[in-house]
Order: C-alpha cells, then sequence, then structure tokens
C-alpha cells in the first residue's frame, strides 16, 4: 500500500503524518490542512509568542470573552484536569519565586493535535506531534514504538493501534520540564508514562499529571477508565497499567 | 513445537502482553495478561524467529512471534489479533496489546512513529522518529 509521510516543525516541535493509501493530491491537501490547524493553534495559544491570545490574556490585558471561543474551551479542560487530577496538573505552574504563572500548553498541545485529526479527511494516518500522536485505521494496526527514557535510541515497547491515541510524559529530551503543580518540585523516581486512550487530549493530560504524581502514578492511572498505561521507573524497571489492575513488568524474576 | 517454546521461555528475557479491550456494550476494561518470562540467558550467534502457539484469551486467540538475535529480542509481532475474530466486531481498537521487552532494537521493530517525551525541533534531529522519517521520506 502506497505510504506517504510528511514533516514540518510547527509550534517548536516536529509534526510528522504518515497516510496509508490516499493518492498524492489528496495526501498534500490532507497534509495542508493538518499543518494550517496547528499554526493557527500556535497562532492563539503559544506562550511564546508576546502577541498570542493566550500571552495577552496572562498579562489580564484582554478577557476570555475577547479570545477566540476555543480559548474557553482549552481553559475548561485544564480545570477538568485540575480536579481529575487533585491539582497535580494545572495552568498556573508556580515559578521559582514562588508566584503562579500562566501556561496552558500542557492542554493545548494534545489538543490541537486531536482536533487536526479531524480535518485529515481519509481514513488510514497516524499524526504525531513531539511524540505524541493520534492512529486511525481500517486495516492493520500502526505500531508506535515507545522510545526508552534511559536510552533514548531503544525502545522500551511497542503498541499497535487502530484508532486511538499514544501519549508520553517523562524527561528524557527536554530535561526536567514537568513539574507537579502543587509544590513546584520535580517527581522522583519516574523516568516516563505513556498512555494509551481514545483521544489524545486525554492521554496526553493523563500522562501529564500521573508524571507530575511521582510515586502515586500508578495508583492514579489505574483510576483511569478507558485508558492504558506503561510507567517506566528511574531504575528502569516497568509497570503496565490498566484499570483496576498491575502487572510488574520488571526483569530479573 | 513444546521443544521450541521451551527453548523460546528460558531464552527470552521478558515479553508481556496487556490485553484490554473495550467494547462499546460493555463501557469498561476487561483484561488479560499473557506473560512469558524467562531466566537465563543462552547466547546464540545467529538470528531465530520463533511463532508460540495461538493463545485464547477472553477475546480470542492472540498469536506472537519473535524474532531473536543472539540472546536480545530484535523483534515482536502479533500475528493474530482478537479482533480479527468476527464474532466481535465491536471492539474498540485503541487498545490492542501492549508489548514490552527490555532489548527491543529500533532498527528491526518495525515500527511506524515513536512516542516518547516531549521532542522539540532541535531535540528531534537526534530521535529515532527522525531516523524513521527519514527512511519514510527517501
Amino acid at each position: 500500500m502506497t505510504e506517504r509521510r510528511f514533516v514540518e516543525h510547527v509550534m517548536g516541535m516536529p509534526i510528522t503524518m504518515v497516510l496509508r493509501g490516499a493518492e498524492s493530491a489528496l495526501a498534500e491537501a490532507a497534509w495542508r490542512a493538518v499543518i494550517d490547524e496547528l499554526r493557527w493553534v500556535d497562532e492563539v495559544f503559544s506562550t511564546y509568542r508576546d502577541d498570542s491570545w493566550i500571552s495577552r490574556l496572562g498579562r489580564g490585558e484582554v478577557g476570555v470573552r475577547d479570545c477566540p471561543p476555543e480559548v474557553d474551551e482549552v481553559l475548561s479542560l485544564g480545570r477538568t484536569a485540575y480536579r481529575a487530577s487533585g491539582a497535580a496538573f494545572s495552568v498556573w505552574l508556580p515559578d521559582a519565586d514562588g508566584r503562579s504563572r500562566f501556561d496552558p500548553s500542557g492542554v493545548v498541545k494534545g489538543w490541537a493535535v486531536e482536533r487536526a485529526a479531524g480535518h485529515v479527511g481519509h481514513p488510514d494516518f497516524c499524526l504525531s506531534a513531539g511524540g505524541d500522536m493520534v492512529c486511525r485505521t481500517d486495516d492493520r494496526p500502526w505500531r508506535v514504538g515507545i522510545e526508552h527514557p534511559l536510552d533514548p535510541a531503544r525502545l522500551v515497547a511497542v503498541v499497535p493501534v487502530r484508532n486511538g491515541a499514544v501519549a508520553t510524559s517523562g524527561t528524557a529530551h527536554r530535561g526536567q520540564h514537568i513539574s507537579d503543580a502543587r509544590t513546584g518540585t520535580v517527581p522522583e523516581g519516574l523516568a516516563s508514562v505513556t498512555v494509551v486512550g481514545p483521544s489524545l487530549t486525554w492521554a496526553d493530560i493523563y500522562a501529564t499529571a500521573a508524571f507530575a504524581m511521582g510515586q502515586s502514578a500508578v495508583e492514579w492511572l489505574r483510576s483511569r477508565a478507558d485508558h492504558r498505561s506503561l510507567v517506566v521507573w528511574a531504575d528502569g524497571s516497568t509497570d503496565l497499567v490498566e484499570p483496576g489492575a498491575r502487572h510488574p513488568a520488571a526483569s530479573g524474576f | 513445537m513444546k521443544r521450541i517454546l521451551l527453548w523460546l521461555l528460558t531464552t527470552v528475557t521478558i515479553v508481556v502482553l496487556l490485553f484490554g479491550y473495550r467494547t462499546s456494550t460493555m463501557g469498561a476494561i476487561g483484561g488479560d495478561t499473557v506473560i512469558a518470562t524467562g531466566g537465563d540467558l543462552q547466547p546464540s550467534a545467529q538470528e531465530s524467529t520463533v511463532t508460540g502457539s495461538s493463545a485464547q484469551t477472553q477475546w480470542g486467540p492472540v498469536q506472537v512471534q519473535i524474532t531473536v538475535s543472539g540472546s536480545q529480542i530484535t523483534d515482536v509481532q502479533v500475528l493474530e489479533y482478537p479482533s480479527d475474530n468476527p464474532k466481535d466486531q465491536q471492539i474498540n481498537n485503541y487498545a490492542l496489546p501492549i508489548l514490552v521487552s527490555e532489548t527491543l532494537d529500533a532498527q528491526s521493530a518495525d515500527i511506524d512513529m515513536v512516542s516518547g517525551a516531549t521532542v522539540t525541533s532541535v531535540g528531534y534531529l537526534q530521535s529515532l522518529q527522525a531516523a524513521l522519517d527519514e527512511a519514510g521520506l527517501g
């Protein structure tokens, strides 16, 4: 089957899409639609752009009602995530000086890619933004390799996915960029958390929230219906988590 | 076949398959776990492919093929998925097995994408995803 692969950098990260069985004009159009959508999201939500709606909102220059309606949608998602995670996940992050800094990036990425996937208009594709992805197919499953957080040149697992999303949070590439919103501290003991579920919006939020929780990640992930997860600990041992169960997958037994 | 499976169990470090499927009628997740573990490694120079027998799970038969080179698993392929069972058309397909191996080699794992801690545009250059993309674009 013809496979077409596209790569472009938007929002400071690589966007990759693979389409199977799409003729070239359709594939090109789908790719443009995805990139246009992600660029629009970046213009509205980027915390790196002084003129984005989200930056102006953060400085108090505009109110939520002045912004595009998607801003309210994202803030609402952030509030739901805050409650669901017992405040470990928040769009208000504590700064080094103890003040709160407004940063909805943790919600925006998964939500944006899930939205962009809706613009593809072809049934067989995989769309990834910096390692988090949406898969769709009625054919053979997409094979998603889970990068080993302690050795990014290797894989720790492979997840075949037909229709769903895979998100991984960890410290491997950006250094330690996830902190517990309650304390501002970087969680210890965890190397990465991968969540597989029906939508990237929630898979991404759950992966980030669970990582921020540190040791209590497994307990919390087990309480997430419809999602299954792979937790890699700092010592290289792993836990597969599905709702209501835990499967230790460590070596040496 | 029995001999092959015995060999498999003593040479493969660990392969865990987690099966959990959500069906529209269940609304919740049920799960079966198939775990193959092993003890001491028996190093061998050649690459061997071992096909396990079809295992019955709650959702139907599952069959796995493992490629081992020396003492390392270099590939894990699921040959048969429960969702191929026409009796269970309602299986929601985001929940196929998660295959865990300590020694999975990215080069031969036959993957389409890589999921990892957020890759920035700078970090991308050294990533497995970039290598995959380069191969796929070429």
